[in-house]
Order: C-alpha cells, then sequence, then structure tokens
C-alpha cells in the first residue's frame, strides 16, 4: 500500500514492531480479572433480559412497559455488540469455556454467526476500507467512498440509510448472501443454502420475541409483542450507529486494491489505523459499544478481550502521535455527524478530486521529525 | 433439581425461549452448578490425608450419572480465568452419592498443584461422563490382588470400596507400595478396613524404609497364592512395568491394568508428526504452519486471513505440542481448539480434521 509519505518503510516496520509490543504484553497478561470481567458482564445481560422481559409481563403501566423495554434494549445491545460480536472474534477462546467459544456461539441476531465470521471477521477486517474487497454494510447497500462509481440510485441513499439502521440486524443477515455476486462467480445454490440457514436463524427469533413470549403473556400479548419489537429497534439503531461511526466518519481513509497489496505486518497496522475511528465516552458507553467505541484499537487487535482497549488506547494514540499518525476519535454527536455529511454528500455525483492517503493522514509531522 | 422442573428445562418449548443462547446460560444466574445437561459439582469436603495430596468430596448435579468402580473423569478448574480439564480416577464407591477423588501433586502439574494447595469447599468444577473398564464385571472372583503403588491406589481403593459396600467382599490380598507410611494416601482407612474384614490382608511396602521396589521375592512371600487371585494393577509406568512382567509370569488369571500417566514423547523443538485423525491422515510436522500442513496433506481445511485474526480455521487439537508463530511460545494442548494458521508442530500433534 502507499503510506504517509513521512514514513520511511522501516519506519513502518518499528510502528508495526510497537504495536506487536503492545498486544503481546496484554495478552500474555490476560487472566482471572479479565474473566471476572466477561462473567459480569454475561450476568448483567441475562440478568437485565429476565427481568425485562418479566416487566414486560407486568407492563399494563406504562413504567413498567418503559422499564422491561429498556432493560430488554439493554440485554439485547449487551448480547450483540459486548458480547457476541466480540466472542465470535475469539476474544475469549482463551478462556477454554465452551460457552464462549467463537466456533460455537450463537448471537441473537438474525445473522447466522458462521455467516457473520465469514463477512465481518474475514472479509471486513482482513481488508478493512478496501473499496471493492471489504464488504462492511456501508459499501454493499451504499455509496461511502468517492471510488465507488456514482449510479442514479444513490440519490435516494440517505433515505435507504435511515429504513437501514432501523432494520439493521436484517441487512447484516441478508449481506454475506453477496447478491452483487450471484450469478456470476456464485451459484443459486450456494445461495440457497445460506438463505436457509438465515431462515433457521430468523424463525428462532421471530418465533421468540414474536409468538412465544407473546402468547405466555396472555392478556399483556400485546404489551409484550411492542417491547420486543421496540427493544428489537433500539437495539438496531445503536447497533448502526456505533458500526458506520467505525469507519465512515468524515476523516478515515479509504484504499484500493493496489494499496494494500503485498502489505507487510507494520502497512496492515498502518491501514488499519487509517481506515478506523474512535468515539469518546464513559466507560458505561464504551461497553454498550461492545468497545468498538475503541474502533482503532479493534481493529488493530481484533482477537483481544474487549475491555483491555480501554487500557491500551492511550499507548496507542502516544505511538501515533510519535509517528505522526492521525488517531481518529472524537463524540458521538461530531463523529455520525460525519457519518450523516458523508451520507448524504456521496448521495451526489460530485466528485472531488481523489486525495490520496498520503496526502491526508499526515499531523503533527514536525513532532515526528523531532522524535525521529 | 426435581426431575419435573428438570424435563420442562429441558424441553423444546423452554429452549426455544432461550434461543439462541441456551437455558444453562440463564441457570447460572442462580447457581453456576444448575445445568440442564452438563454434568458439574462443587467440592463439599477437602480432606489433606498426606502433605502433597488433597483428597475432595464432590457434590454432583444430577446430571452426573454415577461411575463404576475403578473409572476415571475429567475434571475442569478455571484457573486464571482458563478452564483446565484433567483426568481422575474416582475412589469412592459406585453406591456413593458423593464423589471422592485424591489429587496427589504431579510436579509443576498447574491443576494437581493449585487443587492441592487451594481447593475449598464451594470450589465449582466441570464434570464428565466416568470412563474405564478396570472393573468390568459386577461380580467379585472368589480371590483378589489388589496391586498398587503412590497414586495408582485411588482406582483400586474405589474398587475395595465397592466390594465392601455390596458386602460381596472376596479374599483380599492388597499390596501397596508408598515411600514412607506418612506419604500413603488411604492408609488410616485401610488399616480400619484390614481390622474389620478378615478375609482382606493388607500388605503396605515402604520404599523410603529401606524396603526394596516390587521384584520377585516380594510377590512369592507376600502373595503366594498368586496363580488362583485375579489382579488389578495400577501405578506409575515403572511400576506397572515390573509389576505386569511379574505376575503374568505367576498368574493366568485376568489382569486388569489402570495407566492414564501421560508419556511424554520427547521431540526436539520444531519437529514432530502430525496425524489428522478424521481423515486419517499423516505429515511430517516440519515444515510451515498446521494449516499448510493440513493443505498440503490434501485437505481443505476451513481458513480465512490466515494471519490468527479471522479464527475461521480454529480447529480442535485432540493431544499435541504446538508452537505459537506469533510468540514461538511452545505450549502442550489437549482438546483445545487452536488457530491452523498460527501454530506449528513442536511434537507430535492429533488433529482432529
Amino acid at each position: 500500500m502507499s503510506r504517509p509519505t513521512h514514513l520511511t518503510d522501516a519506519d513502518v516496520a518499528e510502528f508495526g514492531r510497537e504495536l506487536d509490543a503492545i498486544r503481546d504484553e496484554v495478552m500474555n497478561d490476560l487472566g482471572e480479572r479479565d474473566a471476572r470481567y466477561i462473567h459480569n458482564v454475561l450476568r448483567t445481560q441475562r440478568g437485565s433480559e429476565v427481568a425485562g422481559r418479566a416487566l414486560l409481563m407486568a407492563g399494563i403501566l406504562p413504567p413498567a412497559w418503559l422499564a422491561g423495554t429498556a432493560l430488554l434494549s439493554l440485554s439485547k445491545i449487551l448480547e450483540n455488540m459486548e458480547i457476541g460480536h466480540n466472542v465470535m472474534h475469539g476474544q475469549w477462546d482463551w478462556m477454554n469455556d465452551p460457552a464462549l467459544d467463537s466456533g460455537t456461539y450463537e448471537w441473537d441476531n438474525t445473522c447466522p454467526s458462521s455467516q457473520w465470521k465469514h463477512s465481518h471477521n474475514y472479509m471486513h477486517h482482513t481488508f478493512t476500507n478496501i473499496v471493492d474487497l471489504d464488504r462492511d454494510l456501508g459499501y454493499s447497500v451504499l455509496r461511502m467512498s468517492e471510488d465507488q462509481e456514482w449510479e442514479p440510485r444513490f440519490i435516494v441513499q440517505p433515505g435507504i440509510a435511515m429504513v437501514l439502521a432501523a432494520y439493521f440486524q436484517w441487512g447484516v443477515a441478508l449481506h454475506d448472501l453477496e447478491w452483487e455476486r450471484i450469478g456470476k462467480d456464485k451459484t443459486w445454490s450456494e445461495v440457497g443454502t445460506q438463505a436457509s440457514q438465515i431462515w433457521a436463524k430468523v424463525r428462532k427469533q421471530l418465533l421468540k420475541d414474536y409468538v412465544l413470549f407473546p402468547v405466555l403473556a396472555g392478556p399483556m400479548a400485546p404489551v409484550v409483542l411492542t417491547g420486543n419489537y421496540t427493544a428489537n429497534l433500539t437495539r438496531n439503531i445503536w447497533s448502526f450507529m456505533i458500526i458506520f461511526c467505525g469507519h465512515f466518519t468524515d476523516e478515515v481513509e479509504m484504499f484500493d486494491e493496489a494499496e494494500a497489496t503485498n502489505e507487510t505486518r507494520g502497512q496492515w497496522y498502518l491501514r488499519q489505523l487509517l481506515g478506523s475511528s474512535n468515539l469518546t465516552g464513559s466507560v458505561p458507553f464504551h461497553i454498550l459499544s461492545g468497545h468498538l467505541s475503541y474502533q482503532i484499537e479493534h481493529h488493530l487487535y481484533p482477537d483481544m478481550p474487549s475491555h483491555r482497549y480501554r487500557e491500551v488506547a492511550p499507548r496507542v494514540k502516544a505511538i501515533c502521535e510519535r509517528y505522526g499518525l492521525n488517531y481518529n476519535t472524537g463524540p458521538l454527536s461530531s463523529q455520525f455527524g460525519g457519518v450523516v455529511k458523508r451520507i448524504l454528500r456521496m448521495s451526489l455525483p460530485h466528485r472531488r478530486k481523489a486525495t490520496t492517503l498520503s496526502d491526508r493522514s499526515t499531523v503533527n509531522a514536525p513532532v515526528y521529525a523531532e522524535a525521529a | 433439581m426435581k426431575p419435573v422442573i428438570k424435563k420442562m428445562l429441558g424441553s423444546s418449548f423452554v429452549g426455544a425461549l432461550a434461543s439462541p443462547l441456551s437455558v444453562d446460560d440463564y441457570l447460572g444466574l442462580i447457581d453456576r452448578r444448575l445445568s440442564v445437561s452438563e454434568p458439574r459439582g462443587r467440592v463439599v469436603g477437602v480432606t489433606r490425608q498426606t502433605e502433597d495430596s488433597v483428597t475432595l468430596s464432590i457434590e454432583p448435579n444430577d446430571n452426573w450419572q454415577g461411575h463404576h468402580a475403578g473409572q476415571h473423569i475429567l475434571l475442569g478448574v478455571d484457573l486464571d480465568g482458563v478452564r483446565h480439564s484433567r483426568c481422575f480416577s474416582v475412589a469412592s464407591a459406585s453406591t456413593d452419592k458423593l464423589i471422592e477423588i485424591t489429587v496427589k501433586r504431579n510436579g509443576d502439574g498447574r491443576v494437581s498443584n493449585f487443587l492441592v494447595d487451594e481447593a475449598e469447599q464451594g470450589q465449582l468444577v466441570h464434570l464428565s461422563g466416568a470412563e474405564g473398564d478396570f472393573c468390568p464385571d459386577n461380580r467379585p472372583p472368589a480371590k483378589a490382588l489388589l496391586l498398587s503403588a503412590g497414586s495408582g491406589i485411588t482406582p483400586v481403593m474405589s474398587v475395595l470400596r465397592d466390594w465392601i459396600a455390596r458386602d460381596q467382599l472376596p479374599d483380599v490380598v492388597f499390596v501397596h507400595y508408598a515411600r514412607s507410611r506418612a506419604d500413603m494416601i488411604y492408609a488410616e482407612e485401610i488399616e480400619k478396613l484390614a481390622k474389620r474384614h478378615s478375609s482382606l490382608t493388607v500388605e503396605s511396602v515402604f520404599t523410603a524404609d529401606g524396603e526394596g521396589r516390587i521384584d520377585d521375592n516380594a510377590i512369592d512371600t507376600k502373595v503366594p497364592d498368586i496363580a488362583e487371585r485375579e489382579i488389578w494393577l495400577c501405578g506409575p509406568a515403572g511400576f506397572m512395568d515390573a509389576a505386569e512382567a511379574l505376575v503374568t509370569a505367576r498368574s493366568d488369571k485376568p489382569l486388569h491394568r489402570e495407566q492414564f500417566a501421560a508419556t511424554r514423547r520427547d521431540a526436539a523443538h520444531g519437529e514432530g508428526a502430525v496425524h489428522f485423525v478424521k481423515s486419517d491422515v499423516a505429515a511430517s510436522g516440519e515444515e510451515g504452519s498446521l494449516l499448510e500442513i493440513a493443505e498440503g496433506a490434501g485437505l481443505n481445511p476451513a481458513y480465512g486471513c490466515r494471519m490468527g485474526i479471522c479464527h475461521a480455521c480454529k480447529c480442535r487439537v485432540a493431544e499435541g505440542t504446538v508452537r505459537d508463530l506469533r510468540t514461538n511460545r511452545v505450549r502442550d494442548v489437549r482438546d483445545t481448539d487452536i488457530q491452523l494458521c498460527i501454530h506449528a508442530a513442536a511434537g507430535d500433534v492429533a488433529v482432529e480434521l
């Protein structure tokens, strides 16, 4: 890949070694404290789900409905973001606990875990922000980069983005079908197999949230049904916002295939850094985001237990500063504002002069020069 | 758990309410020992009979199917956040509701050291079903020889206790080798049993007191009628080999052996043979990652990034020694999922592919 012009190959290699050192240090230190953390999260998630569903059953009074829905939303957000997504990355595999095994964990989402691990863990994390290769959701439905050819259909993408936010888990579920490849290098029978896996997953969630629990609630069925729907909706919008803030904020970099050919480990780290953006906020906010608020650290170390991102972030940031590299971070409001701006800008055919990575990613170069 | 409640919790209806999580995930909110299907237990009694051993009484949940005398179980404990499982003989009689195991310190083995030093009441343990055929026949023979050494006494103890609990104790000679009286697990109980049961003769041999290791003379003087006795034998590998040669030369009665001290292969770093168990293909482990070796052997394992990120190539290793290509750390693994793309063989490895 191309690289910031002020860094030599040796600099990039050293940058990679420094990031490797942080990784090794944390991974060698995993133990009781981390196990306690994830067990607390698991207990909170399960406890809030049980309490939420129980309150909804008694939810004829608006406060009970609100509290029940809030607790169930909390549970669904924790399960998808801080538990499911991270377990499937293998962050907790070191514990050797079958209940936290990336090979077998199934999350509460209409997307089957096996398909998610392909489209997200492999395609997106390996080919991060490489247009045409990274099949992260943005690219397959929306136009998120100047490198994507404009088509008239993108005019309506602000509306499509809003629908996508509300039904995000369905977008995620359908997305590994890779419909743009069907009939080309993907056969209908492959699609059929995947579709039946998706249906098996969809059926279970529909049955649980929209049939079984409402039926169990008897006369309270409509209350439970609306509560469950709202909880799924809340989780959808929340995960849409967090995930889009991870790679589509204003300053984030996009790459083309040539830039990522024969990358070294240091170059790969560099692309992960420049292609990701963080969110600032409180500890509960980070946990609810599944620590994707530390998107940069997550992309550098996808299989590091998420709560450790909070601890390594200052060190990663310091390294970036020393090398004069942009560490893209900001509060949710401004970062999400950048995402909205990008969605709106890209809906129009206006094509700005394409800038390259080398022009954009340098900040504080003099500082780096001094340090070097 | 009452059977009716367990049946309800195990139903597909309740399963659908918990989906995609399991009912166990929610039961864990009440007590982590609770489970619809997995055997788990809690330590309810801890006795330290000798300086380097601990005897644990474990109360299993109702998924425990019981055991036969002389069988062993996998016992899993979480240490520093990591689940470790090790094999132990059950020492209790099959009629006992509690599972008793005695753990002897085993070099720098983490699990044995933890249990010997730190196990206390309330410790949660993960269990497997009992396995092994040390005692295949429910009916005892007319005459038996129990021959054990060191911690090999535990399955033998189970056999003996079982006969007594069923009131079927035959004519038994029990020969046990230990370093000293203070080192002998179950010494007190065995002495008491010998006083109470006239058909039980106990011969304890303490090697530190000057009595030698097992030999012709020992067998001939302690068990002159060995040819008439069905034999149960358990102990360290060296003892087993010596004893087996001695007894088979004298008796053609059935011989039951129990040995699970793993024989360590001393393969050098970066060497070894890789065995792909499911496809029954063998390959040299000298060149490349386990993933590359599998592909070179004509297999088609799942893979993704090939750089340790996506975990798509994760596969179970039944047993073996592997080296993490990122850290060069070598470790022994057993029934563990590892990422094939970033591990090489550092000894013989059995991969479940």
